[in-house]
């Protein structure tokens, strides 16, 4: 007994008491300067409220901070260090077990997704060990165009590779429960074949080195069920993307390494770019709706979290792998998709609030189910925060100072608390702030990381432009996010619109009608404190400037033109960029020379009316369908349709209706057979716009 | 009473015999089972005759049996028919749709040389191997696990309802439950 007390405990143990004691005493600090400040005569229930929602925003960024500045210390602390010689890679056991590369899609641009895919399994025959692994293109896509664009393709990769039994396709009957749910049926369906799936997202790029080495890190650990590998955002050319792709990769490697100080291995699920133990993912993430109705019951739409919570509840591991290099994907290009995207994962993000105290998960897991919900809850509270504290500068501006009392002769000076305020805001800029600069110190002792960030001065240029920027950029985000989590609270559903990848620009309607009511908050809200608490005004301008700049800024910002012009310039490069990754030259060249689609050219036809006529396409089409049951009810209705679709062309039928034309091959084949009888197949192609 | 009406429904499914042979154009026929074969890849025009001629045949006896309907989707189907039957006798297939759908997908997207002149009888070189080799599944075979939905006990997403449903009674309001079970 006596020696389990002399033992050493290992150093890991301390890391989460230290990051959550540095983040609870940095709130505390600041809270108390506040409140000093504040409560000058007592505390009005205005300034109780000021103070509580300081106080959880103030976990919030200090909770940020303190990942950013571990982060800091551990990179600095591996540069100094050196790198150590690493022994040389075990090659795997291609025979022993395979991994699954999967990838679920959903509309998606068929030509990306290909192109991407092959990139990854070009990089992976380079390690020479593509014998461990099989593609797996998870299609949820409900476009009939699409559907059968994706078909084609494969089948055409298919040829080119020579290999067939790499490289599957599957189109789901029924998308049930989206992406988590395309995911589970692959898992009961072939899951047995596989040891480990890689699941990545329809931008996702991963380099052939990365996927062997997550395998083998997965084969060094066997308790390890997930290991997540940050993905690093390219490719894109806008100014605001390639803004972010520079903070990104910035500060997005230093965060990485403090998230993987105190997560250990209770890390959290990405959702893509990232290495999964099949069995336990089968046994324990086969998830549940939620009890009610959406946006907080119903399906578990940000699955990714849950998925590694219940990981962790059943006992296995789940890291992040913040040293792996060669994972990427691609952004957003304008501030009005990120903005959508924002409201996507939003209502997913918020719906974890109901998981957040449920019975028998990890209490890290609950933290990060609370960090989901704070990532857009934070908005509306920052939104509430500056709301209260205007109301409160409002209500300070008409007490009239009271300099003596009673029988005093001499005046009694109102306290002042200047030194206490600005003491909140400096300290409040420099966990907001900070670690941008560490970050820059990160290049400052690393020349070679500072050359592929196109050196130390055009980094530093970049980080302030995108500092000042960011500062522009917040309130208009807040306001989004605000809107976003109020219409999820007033039991709005989000849809599942497919995602705007490629780069594409904001015209000046669109950014009128996604700003024009920032313009107008900025304008009014800025008239009123001018007018009302002109003090206010000044502290408030930050936030105004942002508002009422948005629609010059966002169209700005969403072109390429800029972009391109930045990176001439030398602003804003990445590594990506200076030293362009093999994989990603790869994609280059597979996207400039996409694969041709199989069977012979369809002339000007939409691809599902292709389907139904052109003897190839269609073979192709049935043979991946499968037979059902008959049912005189499907017949009739699958009869119903072709009329419908002779008697009044295409146009008249909705996607659904053209889906389920294509769906079964009873309806298929008379569809076919039937053009083919008309009396001009050609004429006789259904009409379409 | 169910039986009855479901019957009458059956007897919609069941083609009626023609009271009088359905008049067609066989010139016409030809040329569209012509043209279908065209599309189907067989561009030689012995191929094509030798093919058609067959085609042409079977739908002569389906005016015999009297299951003719329109012709000209009569000869699209019997194009079709006859190509399944050759990949079924070729691959020696026994009923396996998926297998058949899998071996037309191949031949039709042109993996697989001389299939045409094989199919129209004028080869002898057997081309089972080759099909069977551009088959592609565009799955492997099931391996399947079982992945249940795993339990997520959530707390006191009961306890608003109940909460209320105390504070109601505590003030004597009686909830929709209460009325419908007096």
């Amino acid at each position: 007994m006596t020696s389990l007390w002399l033992a050493p405990v290992p150093a890991r143990h301390f890391h989460r008491p230290i990051y959550f004691s540095l983040v609870i005493l940095t709130t505390l600090f600041t809270m108390s300067l506040l409140s000093v400040a504040i409560q000058d005569d007592g505390i009005s229930t205005l300034e109780l409220v000021l103070l509580i929602l300081y106080a959880i925003l103030m976990l919030w960024i200090s909770a940020s901070f303190w990942t950013a500045a571990i982060g800091f210390v551990r990179l600095m602390r591996q540069r100094l260090r050196g790198d150590r010689a690493a022994a040389p890679p075990r090659a795997l056991d291609a025979g022993a077990f395979k991994t699954a590369l999967v990838m679920p899609v959903y509309n998606e641009d068929p030509e990306r997704v290909f192109a991407g895919l092959r990139a990854m399994y070009a990089s992976l025959e380079e390690t020479g060990e593509q014998a461990g692994f099989e593609l797996f293109i998870l299609s949820d896509t409900r476009d009939p165009d699409i559907w059968i664009q994706e078909e084609m393709l494969w089948r055409r990769w298919i040829e080119d590779l020579g290999e067939p039994a790499r490289l599957f396709y599957r189109n789901r009957v029924e998308n049930t429960a989206r992406k988590s749910g395309n995911l589970a049926d692959f898992c009961r369906d072939w899951g047995g074949r596989y040891r480990y799936m890689i699941v990545l997202d329809a931008d996702s790029i991963m380099s052939g080195e990365t996927l062997v080495e997550m395998v083998r890190r997965m084969e060094a650990d066997s308790q390890l069920a997930l290991l997540q590998v940050p993905p690093v955002p390219v490719n894109r050319s806008s100014f605001f993307a390639r803004m972010l792709q520079f903070a990104g990769s910035l500060y997005g490697r230093m965060f990485a390494a403090g998230l993987s100080f105190w997560q250990q291995d209770t890390a959290n699920f990405w959702g893509h770019n990232a290495i999964l133990r099949v069995r336990p993912f089968a046994d324990h993430c086969g998830l549940p709706k939620l009890p009610g109705s959406e946006p907080f019951g119903g399906d578990i739409l940000s699955h990714d979290f849950v998925e590694a919570a219940l990981l962790a509840r059943a006992g296995w591991k789940v890291q992040l792998a913040h040293d792996l290099g060669g994972s990427y994907e691609e952004i957003p290009p304008t501030l009005i998709d990120y903005a959508k995207r924002d409201r996507r994962w939003c209502q997913g993000n918020l719906q974890h609030a109901r998981l957040i105290l449920a019975h028998r998960f990890k209490t890290l897991s609950r933290i990060h189910f609370a960090m989901g919900v704070m990532s857009y809850a934070a908005s509306p509270l920052w939104l509430l925060f500056l709301i209260a504290t205007g109301v409160e500068a409002y209500l300070k501006s008409l007490r009239v100072p009271v300099y003596f009392f009673g029988h005093n002769v001499v005046p009694i000076w109102p306290e002042s608390y200047v030194v206490e305020m600005t003491t909140v805001l400096w300290v409040t800029l420099i966990i907001l702030f900070l670690p941008k600069i560490l970050a820059l110190v990160l290049l400052a002792v690393d020349r070679d990381e500072a050359r592929r960030f196109g050196g130390l001065r055009g980094a530093s240029l970049s980080v302030l432009i995108e500092s000042l920027l960011s500062v522009l950029l917040a309130p208009v985000l807040m306001l989004f996010q605000s809107k976003f989590v109020a219409a999820i609270l007033l039991r709005t559903t989000v849809g599942w619109p497919s995602q705007q990848r490629g780069d594409h620009q904001t015209g000046f309607v669109e950014a009128v009608g996604a700003h024009g009511i920032h313009t107008l908050i900025a304008v009014v809200t800025g008239y009123a404190a001018y007018v009302y608490v002109p003090d206010f005004f000044w502290w408030f301008t930050p936030v105004l400037a942002g508002l009422a700049l948005s629609i010059p800024v966002s169209i700005l910002t969403s072109r390429t033109s800029l972009g391109v012009w930045a990176k001439g310039a030398g602003l804003f490069l990445t590594p990506a960029e200076t030293e362009e990754p093999r994989v990603l030259k790869q994609l280059e060249e597979k996207l400039a020379d996409p694969l041709p689609l199989a069977c012979a050219s369809t002339a000007a036809q939409p691809l599902w009316t292709a389907a139904m006529k052109e003897p190839c396409i269609y073979a192709l089409h049935d043979s991946l369908l499968h037979d059902e049951p008959q049912s005189r009810r499907r017949r009739h209705i699958l009869e119903g349709l072709i009329f419908q679709l002779q008697d009044e062309g295409a146009d008249l039928l909705s996607l659904r209706e053209k889906r389920a034309l294509l769906s079964h091959r009873e309806g298929l084949y008379l569809l076919h057979t039937r053009l083919w009888a008309a009396s001009d197949p050609v004429a006789q192609t259904p009409r379409t716009g | 009473m169910g039986e009855g009406v479901s019957d009458l429904l059956a007897e919609l499914e069941i083609l009626s015999p023609a009271s009088a042979p359905v008049p067609f154009d066989r010139v016409e026929l030809e040329r569209r089972a012509r043209r279908y074969l065209s599309a189907l890849g067989v561009r030689a025009e012995d191929e094509r005759l030798a093919l058609s001629q067959v085609v042409l045949k079977r739908v002569e006896l389906r005016i015999v049996v009297g299951q003719l309907g329109d012709p000209l989707e009569a000869a699209i189907e019997e194009t079709h028919l006859l190509l399944d039957q050759w990949l079924v006798a070729e691959l020696d297939l026994d009923g396996d749709s998926d297998a058949l759908s899998a071996a037309r997908a191949a031949v039709l997207g042109g993996d697989v040389a001389g299939w045409t002149r094989r199919w129209a009888g004028l080869s002898q070189a057997s081309l089972a191997q080759t099909i069977r080799a551009a088959r592609v599944s565009a799955v492997p075979e099931r391996a399947p696990l079982v992945m249940d939905a795993n339990p997520i006990e959530l707390c006191c997403h009961r306890s608003g309802p109940r909460l209320l449903a105390r504070v109601g009674r505590l003030l004597g309001i009686r909830g929709k439950s209460a009325r419908s079970n007096s």
